[in-house]
């Protein structure tokens, strides 16, 4: 019996020793991320980086459908699944304090400062909790061989107007095609509501939840601007006939694919899809594609543009060696020149570090176009609302203009009362 | 306290209820206890607040007036339309003829196919713009449709996916049940020369009523809590048109990540269920006993 009693004090004391000096020595770091080229790009310049420090990265794919409710459990059971994890400006508050404070890393200094501000991904202690991936926003495109730079519509009226044209002329089958379900509501839905002076909650584009508290968490879905914008995709859709009857329940993906099979002149997706739009293997318009501001409603005479970012953020329940480590990592992607400009040039998101961007844009127009346009832009707008309960008020907007749009042109100031209440009731 | 027998017993079944324990007793018991507190699955506070889940979701008009009519709809015509096209394959399948064993194959092939996979497909099928359903009616002149847009068109849809993929099972079934009918009465009826449809409603309906109805019972709890092909077809849309039980649940559970709301709900649902697999047992068991 003490035979065996030593037997197991021994084989106890062997697994704390290699248990410890394999947390001292970190030899491998798990990304929880989604397949996505930004993404693979991004973790690509942590694998160049593994492979000179002897760390091995093991990517964990998580699908897009999922991402959010799987990483948040992972999140909140503490679990050792993840170093980092993929993050994005609409989780920042989900998530801020559940995550590693990132102000110890240097190379944030050369980040965007509108993308990082404290409202979107600061904790309650202030401390910043991401470090970029990329900048990730839309932009209107259209086929540059089909449309002259000047010829672009520069107002909502003028796309009815310049998409009849093309499709009178044979040219395409559609005007405007991209995503408007749930989840794609940045497509069609916000660029076009941002653009008519409208937001999902008022003031709109307040982003701070004091304000919007104070405001009672007011929906803006029964505003005119908003009826005016559900309208007008109403019209084109039924009347004008300019966009897919099919588009309220497309996803990016549908949407695109109309896009890059050449049968429709405009869209808006991200920037990120520039490389994917401009690959022949997987588009028919490939090098006949351009890229310019958001046409504006009938309320808004100033340009605006959208632009927030995805990033990476550690867990903060992991391993203070672990953390140590990932932020090693994460700083050298921040300074990786060659592995930034390779993530622009298969994705069209401009990269983490801003001091790159005077370069890109040198050598290259649509980097050039976005910088002028959004990046340099005083009027800028934020994609997402930060407080815990946006998906939900996301969800609840999408829900009411979605039915707005599939029902009766004369119900549509009805369907948007009846959805006011819910999306100011989701958001408290 | 236990013989050897009762102990062998008790050895051979202790897996599998240890795994029932872990895998179904413990998150119901954990899913109950969320659903009476505060649990964002965010930000767990975990403080009790009673029966206030329960009530938001009974007093719902969204629960009430859309999910869970659409939620029955669903399950009776799924069950229906699978039991009724599974029965009529049963019978042609039940006849010998060249190349039976082929066809059969062929037919039981949905059943293989992971309802994502065939929601997925189906997507694209009835797709607007590259779906071959629009495609077949633009070659006949006839106008394609946004079928996803609209309410009962999506509906339709996701019935239709549904009985694609459970008709195999209701087939597979039902064509056991027949094969092990007794002859006798096929061929005194033969012999009287009674006709095809006489012979089906007063001999084979009759006779295979005890598997339909097992059958039905099974499906009906089945398709009750169905959530893959929905969330895969339409999310619940267009708006929340084509919203079931179990996409409310998940919907305030994980997308809106309100674990206590989302398991009140589930509870409810559970308890929906519960009700209707004992009226159904309670009507198995009248026609087993008949």
């Amino acid at each position: 019996m003490q035979g065996l009693a030593r037997w197991f004090m021994a084989a106890t004391a062997a697994l704390v020793a290699a248990t410890g000096s394999a947390a001292a020595q970190v030899k491998e770091l798990r990304i929880g991320y989604q397949p996505s080229p930004i993404q693979d790009a991004s973790i690509a310049m942590f694998e160049a980086w593994g492979a000179r420090n002897g760390v091995k990265i093991v990517k964990v794919p998580n699908s897009y459908g999922v991402y959010v409710e799987k990483m948040t459990a992972s999140l909140t059971s503490n679990a050792d699944q993840y170093d980092v994890i993929w993050h994005n400006d609409d989780w920042g508050q989900t998530w801020a304090h559940l995550l590693e404070p990132m102000d110890d890393v240097e190379a944030n200094k050369f980040a965007d400062k509108w993308s990082m501000a404290p409202v979107v991904f600061a904790n309650a202690q202030g401390q910043n909790t991401v470090v970029p991936m990329g900048q990730t926003f839309s932009v209107f495109f259209y086929r540059s061989d089909l449309v002259k730079p000047e010829e672009v519509p520069k107002t909502l009226a003028e796309l009815v107007t310049a998409s009849k044209k093309l499709q009178a002329d044979g040219k395409v089958k559609f005007g405007y095609v991209a995503g408007m379900a749930m989840n794609h509501t940045w497509f069609s839905w916000l660029w076009s509501m941002w653009g008519n002076n409208c937001d999902v909650l008022l003031p709109a584009y307040e982003r701070d939840n004091k304000k919007l508290a104070e405001a009672g968490w007011k929906s803006g879905l029964t505003e005119p601007c908003m009826q005016q914008t559900v309208e007008y995709w109403w019209d084109a859709i039924n009347t004008h006939k300019i966009a897919p009857r099919g588009m309220p329940a497309y996803d990016r993906n549908e949407a695109n694919a109309i896009f890059m099979s050449g049968d429709a002149a405009f869209t808006v997706a991200d920037t990120l899809w520039w490389g994917t739009f401009n690959d022949p293997a997987k588009s028919k318009i490939a090098g006949k594609i351009a890229a310019a501001r958001f046409p504006l409603g009938p309320n808004r005479t100033r340009p605006f543009a959208w632009d927030d970012i995805w990033g990476w953020a550690i867990p903060k329940s992991i391993a203070p060696e672990r953390k140590k480590l990932a932020k090693q990592m994460l700083e050298a992607m921040m300074l990786d020149e060659e592995g930034q400009m390779k993530l622009w040039k298969a994705t069209g998101a401009p990269p983490p570090n801003t001091s790159f961007w005077p370069k890109i844009a040198e050598q290259d127009q649509f980097m050039k176009l976005l910088k002028e346009s959004v990046l340099d832009s005083p009027d800028k707008v934020r994609g997402a609302y930060y407080f815990p309960q946006w998906p939900a008020v996301h969800k609840a907007f999408n829900d009411a203009v979605t039915r707005a749009v599939t029902g009766r042109r004369e119900d549509i100031a009805r369907a948007l009362a009846e959805g006011a209440p819910l999306v100011s009731k989701a958001a408290q | 306290m236990f013989g050897e027998q009762q102990r062998f017993v008790l050895l051979l079944i202790a897996p599998a209820a240890l795994l029932l324990l872990l895998f179904q007793v413990v998150p119901i018991v954990i899913g109950a206890n969320a659903s009476f507190r505060d649990w964002a699955l965010y930000n767990p506070r975990k403080t009790w607040i009673g029966f206030d889940h329960y009530v938001a979701v009974i007093s719902d008009p969204a629960f009430l007036y859309v999910v869970l009519p659409n939620t029955f709809l669903f399950m009776v015509l799924s069950v229906a339309g699978a039991l009724v096209v599974g029965l009529a394959l049963a019978l042609l399948l039940n006849r010998p003829f060249r190349g039976q064993k082929l066809v059969q194959t062929i037919l039981l092939v949905p059943l293989m196919v992971a309802p994502v996979i065939a929601a997925i497909m189906i997507r694209w099928i009835f797709n607007d713009q590259f779906g071959i359903v629009n495609v077949v009616l633009e070659a006949i002149g006839l106008d394609g449709q946004p079928w996803l847009v609209q309410r009962w068109s999506a509906f339709g849809i996701i019935l239709l996916t549904d009985i694609w993929l459970w008709t195999p099972w209701f087939t597979l079934l039902l064509l056991a049940g027949l094969q092990s009918l007794p002859k006798e009465p096929f061929e005194a009826a033969a012999i009287d020369g009674t006709t095809t449809w006489r012979v089906f409603r007063f001999l084979t309906l009759p006779m295979l009523r005890p598997v339909i109805v097992v059958c039905v019972v099974i499906r009906a709890i089945d398709a009750f809590r169905t959530f893959d092909i929905v969330w895969t077809l339409t999310g619940g849309g267009p708006g929340r048109s084509t919203e079931l039980f179990s996409l409310y649940a998940y919907v305030h559970a994980f997308l809106n990540l309100d674990l206590g709301r989302g398991s009140a709900a589930a509870i409810i649902g559970g308890l929906i269920i519960l009700v209707i697999g004992v009226v159904l047992y309670r009507l198995v068991d009248r026609i087993a006993k008949a």
